[in-house]
């Protein structure tokens, strides 16, 4: 009897333990989940966002959007969001410290943004910033980063008028990169820029601005190796997603031959885009082969003149797109390589390192030095499939 | 209670998977940061030489139990090396277990505690597996058998094609190059995916089992295809992990694996943080091979101890894995125990065993001459 009374005992104890939920169990109307984060230069501190620090300086102030988890009705017009800020010097204590300002626990595993204002990236490398956020389980590798020239808070704050969370617009700004060829956010997520600075490579990211509550993505920042050296404007990010062939589709124009003042524009549909490294009695240089097919897109100007029609005004166009492009890249090379000694996010280095490892072995400790004054030689062929839906 | 379970015998098929299951277990996450940073883009060759050793290594085993038809290696051990000769080479063969097991106990409850249950301490997470592990382990053979080859269809379908998601990731370039300029670090570095392939010691225990069905020459090939397996499995772990992130990003990450998946965005669809879906097959993968450990390692002790039944011993073993995974406490010492425990392996299927098989041979050959 005895022993049936300790089984018993045992069995609801294990049912009881079985039962009574999981120990990790956050509900869902528990959690601020965070969309977007913003981090700025701790200019003036708000005596409530702050705290006392045993170390360090009020260095930072760190934003977070976090998620009005409200039924729909409630919302209408008000934005999705709400705004949190901080000031401090570790990101993870001031976020800890905002738990004063929140009811529920802070939530990042739905980050989408992280902005950072270039005064930040003025007075520490980007490695710092984002140590934190590679180091968290919390964090997704897929974060995008972007830059901006001026505070970052405020565009976390902006509401779109689509009323979609702010943070999944900021982030849904770049997912069309491959249309926008002004756009650099090919392998410039968090995931990928952690990747660059593990590989001690430069890196560029995608610069964001916001004017009159309109914004913007377009343009990069960029850094050598972690230390951020400037911008580059959209020409120059244009070039240099099609050196490196990470465009999927693409817009580019020309002054007509025939009509000058007006514009033709050759759209983009396939292209197949070679980089190779070449290494001749000890000298370095680098290939472009480009192939392009693609499509009349737009004819400025008067389409009796610029006669789509006529073949061999098709041979002048498509010669004078390949020079554009030509042209395009040459100018983000002398913009990245010659005037800010970049090679954007390393892709020169590792085409030499993957191919011509014997060499790389070489040159790997005075790449910084030799990579200005390599040549890349540019060719360019492009091929006028269609002329659209009218002559 | 009548014991419905006792297994006699197995076929040379079911020897493969269950090599196949024991090796494989948790190393899959906890083993690619350490061989990446050692032998860089040559990673993928040192698995491949590896499995080639090793499977050199199962070899050897195959020929020694193949001259002890009907005992494992706790009976001929002492006949072999002598009474405190082979009492210190049961041990060292049931040491390698115990150490894996707490290795891997350990590592099991750094990641599920970092990546899943955060507030969970990792002293009970380990608790819980160790409770499943020893229900499994308290069975008899052929239940222990059928759980492997129902996970080894499963589990392991379906933790392979939540890794292949990787692919989208992947970037060929990062591979290169191919051939690698270090070969000697290669050779080297094969030697230390020990730790991807170590469980293969456990057909020193089965054998008796298969023989009397199988041929040496069948039994040889079959387990040769089980490792070709495993080669397959570890080098793609090992090809996406550094296709996906770059040898450079790899080394500096505790569970690159987990990174790959992490990285994996899936358009459209509602699946997220894949690195969940990972982990939840990885459970049963790394269950399956901790339960079979832990039957081996009060198999052993129950034959060594002439016990009826391996029940009891495994009992009395649970408190000491516990303690063992328990006193790992830093991943520094989880590297030494790591490093320990290849030398222990290493020492065993490239020393002991190849010495047993020529002790066996010089024994018989001179029995026979004796004979006249």
């Amino acid at each position: 009897m005895a022993k049936k009374k300790w089984i018993a005992c045992v069995l609801i104890l294990f049912v009881c333990i079985m039962i009574s939920g999981c120990w990790d169990m956050r509900e869902l109307q528990d959690r601020n989940f965070v969309l977007a984060v913003a981090i700025d230069k701790a200019d003036d501190v708000k005596e409530v966002e702050t705290f006392v620090q045993p170390h360090g300086s009020k260095r930072y102030r760190v934003s977070l959007q976090i998620l009005k988890l409200a039924a729909g009705a409630e919302q209408k017009d008000e934005s999705r969001t709400f705004i949190k800020s901080n000031t401090g010097e570790s990101m993870f204590e001031m976020i800890r410290d905002m738990l004063g300002q929140s009811s529920k626990s802070l939530w990042f595993e739905h980050l989408q943004v992280l902005i950072i204002s270039d005064a930040v990236l003025k007075e520490v490398d980007l490695g710092e910033i984002l140590d934190f956020f590679k180091r968290d389980s919390e964090m997704r590798s897929r974060i995008k980063v972007y830059v901006t020239s001026g505070k970052a808070r405020p565009i976390i704050e902006f509401s779109p008028p689509s009323k979609e969370p702010g943070g999944v617009f900021l982030a849904n700004l770049s997912r069309l990169h491959l249309k926008n060829l002004h756009v650099t956010a090919s392998r410039t997520d968090l995931g990928y820029t952690v990747q660059h600075l593990d590989n001690k490579s430069d890196v560029i990211l995608p610069r964001i601005e916001m004017v009159d509550k309109v914004v913007k993505l377009g343009g990069s920042a960029v850094f050598k190796k972690d230390r951020f050296i400037g911008y580059v404007d959209e020409y120059a990010v244009a070039g240099s997603k099609m050196m490196l062939g990470t465009e999927k589709s693409a817009v580019v124009t020309i002054d007509s031959p025939k009509t000058p003042g007006h514009q033709i524009v050759f759209e983009l549909f396939r292209h197949d885009t070679t980089l190779t490294p070449h290494v001749e009695n000890g000298s370095i240089y680098f290939t472009d082969d480009i192939t392009m097919y693609g499509n009349i897109g737009e004819i400025q100007g008067d389409i009796n003149v610029n006669d789509a029609m006529d073949p061999e005004y098709l041979r002048i166009l498509e010669v004078a797109f390949a020079e554009e492009i030509k042209r395009n890249i040459y100018y983000t090379e002398k913009v990245l390589k010659k005037e800010m000694k970049v090679d954007a996010v390393g892709r020169f280095a590792s085409k030499l390192k993957a191919h011509e490892p014997e060499t790389w072995e070489q040159v790997k400790d005075q790449w910084d030095e030799l990579y200005p004054t390599i040549p890349l030689y540019v060719s360019v062929n492009v091929t006028i499939r269609n002329i659209g839906s009218h002559k | 209670m009548a014991n419905l379970e006792v297994k006699k015998h197995m076929s040379a098929g079911q020897l493969a998977i269950v090599v196949f299951v024991t090796c494989i277990g948790a190393q899959i996450m906890l083993t690619p940061r350490g061989l990446i940073a050692e032998v860089k883009n040559g990673a993928w060759i040192s698995v491949l030489l590896g499995g080639m050793f090793f499977y050199t290594a199962t070899y050897f085993m195959l020929r020694l139990g193949k001259q002890y038809p009907d005992e494992t290696i706790v009976e001929y051990a002492p006949r072999i090396f002598g009474r405190i000769g082979g009492g210190i080479v049961i041990f060292w063969f049931n040491l390698l277990f115990y150490m894996q097991v707490i290795t891997i106990f350990y590592g099991v409850g750094r990641i599920i505690t970092f990546y899943m249950f955060d507030r969970t301490p990792p002293e009970v997470v380990v608790l819980a597996l160790l409770v499943v592990c020893t229900y499994c382990a308290l069975q008899d053979w052929g239940t222990i058998l059928r759980i492997q080859q129902f996970l080894f269809v499963i589990a392991y379908s379906i933790l392979i094609l939540v890794w292949l998601t990787s692919i989208l990731n992947f970037q060929p370039e990062n591979m290169l190059p191919l051939w690698p300029l270090d070969i000697k670090g290669v050779t080297l570095g094969s030697f230390t995916t020990w730790g991807m392939y170590s469980g293969y010691e456990c057909v020193l225990l089965l054998l008796p089992l298969v023989y009397r069905k199988v041929s040496l020459a069948k039994l040889a090939k079959t387990v040769g295809v089980a490792f070709v397996g495993l080669s397959i499995v570890f080098m793609l772990i090992i090809v996406l992990t550094i296709g996906v992130l770059t040898v450079e990003d790899a080394k500096n990450l505790p569970f690159p694996s987990l990174i790959v998946i992490r990285s994996v965005e899936l358009p459209g669809t509602f699946l997220e943080r894949l690195e969940n879906y990972l982990l939840v097959t990885w459970i049963p993968v790394v269950f399956d091979t901790l339960a079979a450990m832990m039957f081996f390692m009060a198999e052993v002790c129950m034959r060594q101890w002439r016990h009826a039944d391996h029940r009891p011993i495994l009992l009395m073993l649970v408190p000491i894995i516990y303690i063992g995974a328990m006193l790992i406490d830093t991943p520094q010492v989880n590297e030494i125990l790591g490093k320990f425990t290849m030398w222990l392996g290493l020492s065993f299927s490239f020393g002991v065993v190849p010495t047993a098989l020529l002790l066996t041979w010089w024994k018989k050959s001179k029995v026979g001459k004796d004979c006249g």
